[in-house]
């Protein structure tokens, strides 16, 4: 073995050294746990935990029209919070992209503030806010706009209100550093051969700004398929997002954990199998440019 | 066609004035240059003339046509830009074809018009490339094809060989100047190098502090610099301070401000202009003018020669140059090494030479800096 090998072998034990707690964070609290739910997924349902008989059972009701319904729900409300949070967030992203320093750093800030108030004590705010008795209702009744209280909240109009709220920062952010990185003197390009302003963002600077709009509807797009949190506190209990159904069917007697269980799965299967074709998509892209440039060497 | 003309530009940021009152007339067909130093404005013109700035005041015409208002992808003109900005989503076809597409002309003329521009900049074989696989050389073709491709009165061209390597540049160079005799518009160069301004320049604007300095032909800006500035931006210049103490027939008299064996010293020098008595002058003498020699020159009384001791001798291949002390000022002088010479060849450091020129070899400017020790202190 010359030294060049030796080093490299080096080299390489260090980053495995390096990479163990991150690994083991993983293997511990994320590879396990979905072992244990993917073991319980074949058990049989007892009313309070589980009876450890292997059974398909929790797979034969996973596919009923009740939770195709929520998988259905839970699917268009993080469509359409990741269109919402895209068409409000783009503008944002690229108005703190072109502006000086200073500003910038400001309005990053801003993005960044609500953060530091607990998740939970928002959407509650948000309760108080909307609620029949709350301010808004209060205040449009007292400037005579309407007379009896508006039912803003426990329904599915307040869930997007606030899942939009909460996740639009996650779009804001990854758009702007892709933003800001754009080159642009590249919009001066499109106007000096005749492109209007409009057509100019639809021809270049949207498609120049594609990854970091992959980016932010990744970041919006799963944690909004899985909500759970938001539906409960101000949607309606009359339809439940599939986050809702795993909660109850581990938490609400009668139990069932199984069932539970091959929700989950389904739900990661989903998420998996969209990844990879975003990533599939998002890599062709750039693969089509790296070979041809192969090809001419 | 596409004559140019801007009436009391000017342009300000803030409190920054980047551009001062500029009028200008830029014939139809011609290639043109704005030079000066970076910050002085050039750029900011270009962008004028484009459209991405409005001026602050005056008026800028395209054949007669006030475009000041117009915006820039309504107007007739279209720019190389510096860094090429080719659109990296988009294959060498497309971003050729963009012009046309916006204008929603038919998929095949659109083809034809594209395939005719690729092969008159021989990037055809590159057409599905996309920008990032080419080299910068080959971008600036597409810069020049995607822009020619909408037949414009006017090509700005900011910097366009900047990002490229020396011997590339001056290729470019010679392509550039074939191209704009083959499309025989008006093509507009900003520049900062000045062997580039004078090398592809029919005319050209020597820009400093945001106005203009001097306009000309570059042999004319060379060999009748209007101004110091224009005079040390251009080349290599030897400028010395100095009054006007007789005037004759054919020459006048300057004593300077150099001394040798305790006196002042006195050149002579013929003038284009009109100068008075005790007038405060600048010679400028460029360092290829004057000749060096061990010996005492033999040569004619409308020669001034003078006594110096070789500071620095630098060999550039094609030349030497000598740093000659004169007293307290430093002569810059060329020697070509365009034939064999005895002589120079044994010039040695801290060794006494003569420098001799002809007097119309130096040219008079009517200012003075004295800040500037004959353009060798600062220049470097």
């Amino acid at each position: 073995m010359n030294n060049e090998q030796k080093h490299e072998k080096k080299k390489n034990i260090y980053s495995w050294i390096l990479s163990l707690p991150a690994m083991s964070w993983l293997i511990f609290f994320f590879l396990i746990p979905y072992i244990i739910i993917f073991i319980y997924s074949f058990y049989q349902a007892d009313i309070y935990d589980i009876k450890a008989i292997l059974t398909l059972d929790a797979y034969k009701n996973v596919f009923s029209p009740e939770y195709f319904r929520s998988f259905f729900i839970s699917f268009r409300l993080a469509l359409i919070t990741t269109f919402l949070c895209f068409l409000l967030g783009y503008p944002a992203a690229y108005l703190i992209a072109r502006s000086s320093e200073k500003i910038k750093n400001t309005l990053l800030v801003l993005i960044i503030i609500p953060f530091w108030t607990n998740f939970i004590i928002r959407i509650f705010s948000w309760r108080i806010f909307l609620s029949p008795e709350g301010i808004l209702n209060n205040a449009l009744i007292y400037f005579n706009l309407i007379d009896t209280p508006l039912m803003l909240i426990r329904n599915d109009f307040a869930v997007i209100l606030v899942m939009v709220y909460v996740y639009l920062p996650y779009m804001i952010l990854p758009l702007y550093s892709n933003i800001e990185k754009m080159d642009f003197t590249l919009l001066d390009a499109a106007m000096d051969l005749g492109a209007s302003p409009k057509k100019t963002f639809f021809k270049i600077t949207l498609p120049l700004s594609k990854d970091g709009i992959l980016a932010g509807s990744i970041l919006v797009f799963i944690p909004a398929l899985g909500a759970y949190i938001i539906p409960q506190l101000v949607g309606s209990q009359d339809s439940l997002y599939i986050g809702q159904i795993i909660t109850y069917k581990i938490k609400n007697i009668p139990r069932n954990w199984p069932l539970a269980s091959a929700l989950s799965l389904m739900l990661l299967i989903l998420i998996s199998a969209l990844m990879v074709l975003f990533y599939t998509l998002h890599i062709k892209f750039k693969e089509r440019m790296i070979v041809k440039d192969e090809d001419e060497k | 066609m596409g004559e140019i003309r801007l009436e009391n530009v000017s342009k300000s940021f803030g409190d920054f004035q980047a551009v001062n009152n500029v009028s200008l007339t830029i014939k139809d067909g011609e290639l043109f240059s704005f030079l000066g130093p970076s910050g002085c404005g050039k750029t900011t013109i270009l962008r004028m003339i484009a459209g991405f700035e409005v001026p602050s005041s005056g008026r800028i015409f395209i054949e007669n046509q006030d475009i000041t208002d117009i915006p820039p992808y309504k107007r007739q003109v279209n720019t190389i830009f510096q860094n090429y900005s080719l659109f990296p989503h988009m294959t060498i076809f497309e971003n050729v074809a963009f012009g046309l597409r916006i204008k929603k002309i038919a998929e095949k003329e659109i083809q034809n018009q594209v395939f005719e521009m690729l092969r008159l900049v021989q990037m055809f074989d590159h057409k599905d490339k996309y920008p990032n696989q080419i080299s910068g050389g080959q971008k600036q073709r597409i810069a020049i094809a995607r822009a020619l491709i909408n037949k414009p009165k006017v090509l700005l061209l900011d910097e366009p060989v900047a990002a490229l390597d020396l011997k590339l540049r001056q290729r470019m160079i010679i392509e550039l100047m074939n191209i704009h005799d083959l499309v025989g518009i008006t093509f507009i160069y900003v520049t900062h190098d000045q062997g580039e301004a004078m090398s592809v320049s029919d005319r050209m604007a020597i820009i400093n502090k945001g106005q203009i300095v001097q306009t000309g032909l570059p042999d004319d800006i060379y060999e009748r610099p209007n101004s110091i500035f224009s005079a040390y931006f251009i080349g290599d210049t030897n400028l010395i301070p100095g009054e006007v103490i007789g005037i004759e027939d054919d020459f006048i008299e300057v004593q300077t401000e150099l001394e040798q064996d305790g006196e002042r010293l006195v050149l002579d020098s013929s003038c284009h202009a009109k100068v008075d008595k005790g007038a405060k002058i600048t010679l400028s003498l460029r360092p290829e003018k004057i000749a060096i020699s061990r010996q005492k020159p033999d040569v004619k009384s409308d020669f001034n020669i003078i006594k110096g001791k070789i500071e620095d001798i630098l060999y550039l291949g094609t030349h030497t140059q000598y740093i000659v002390r004169v007293g307290e000022y430093r002569f810059r002088v060329f020697n070509q090494h365009k034939r064999v010479y005895f002589d120079d060849m044994a010039l040695d450091w801290e060794e006494s030479v003569y420098l001799f020129w002809h007097d119309i070899d130096s040219y008079v400017i009517q200012e003075q800096d004295m800040s500037l020790n004959g353009g060798l202190n600062n220049s470097e």
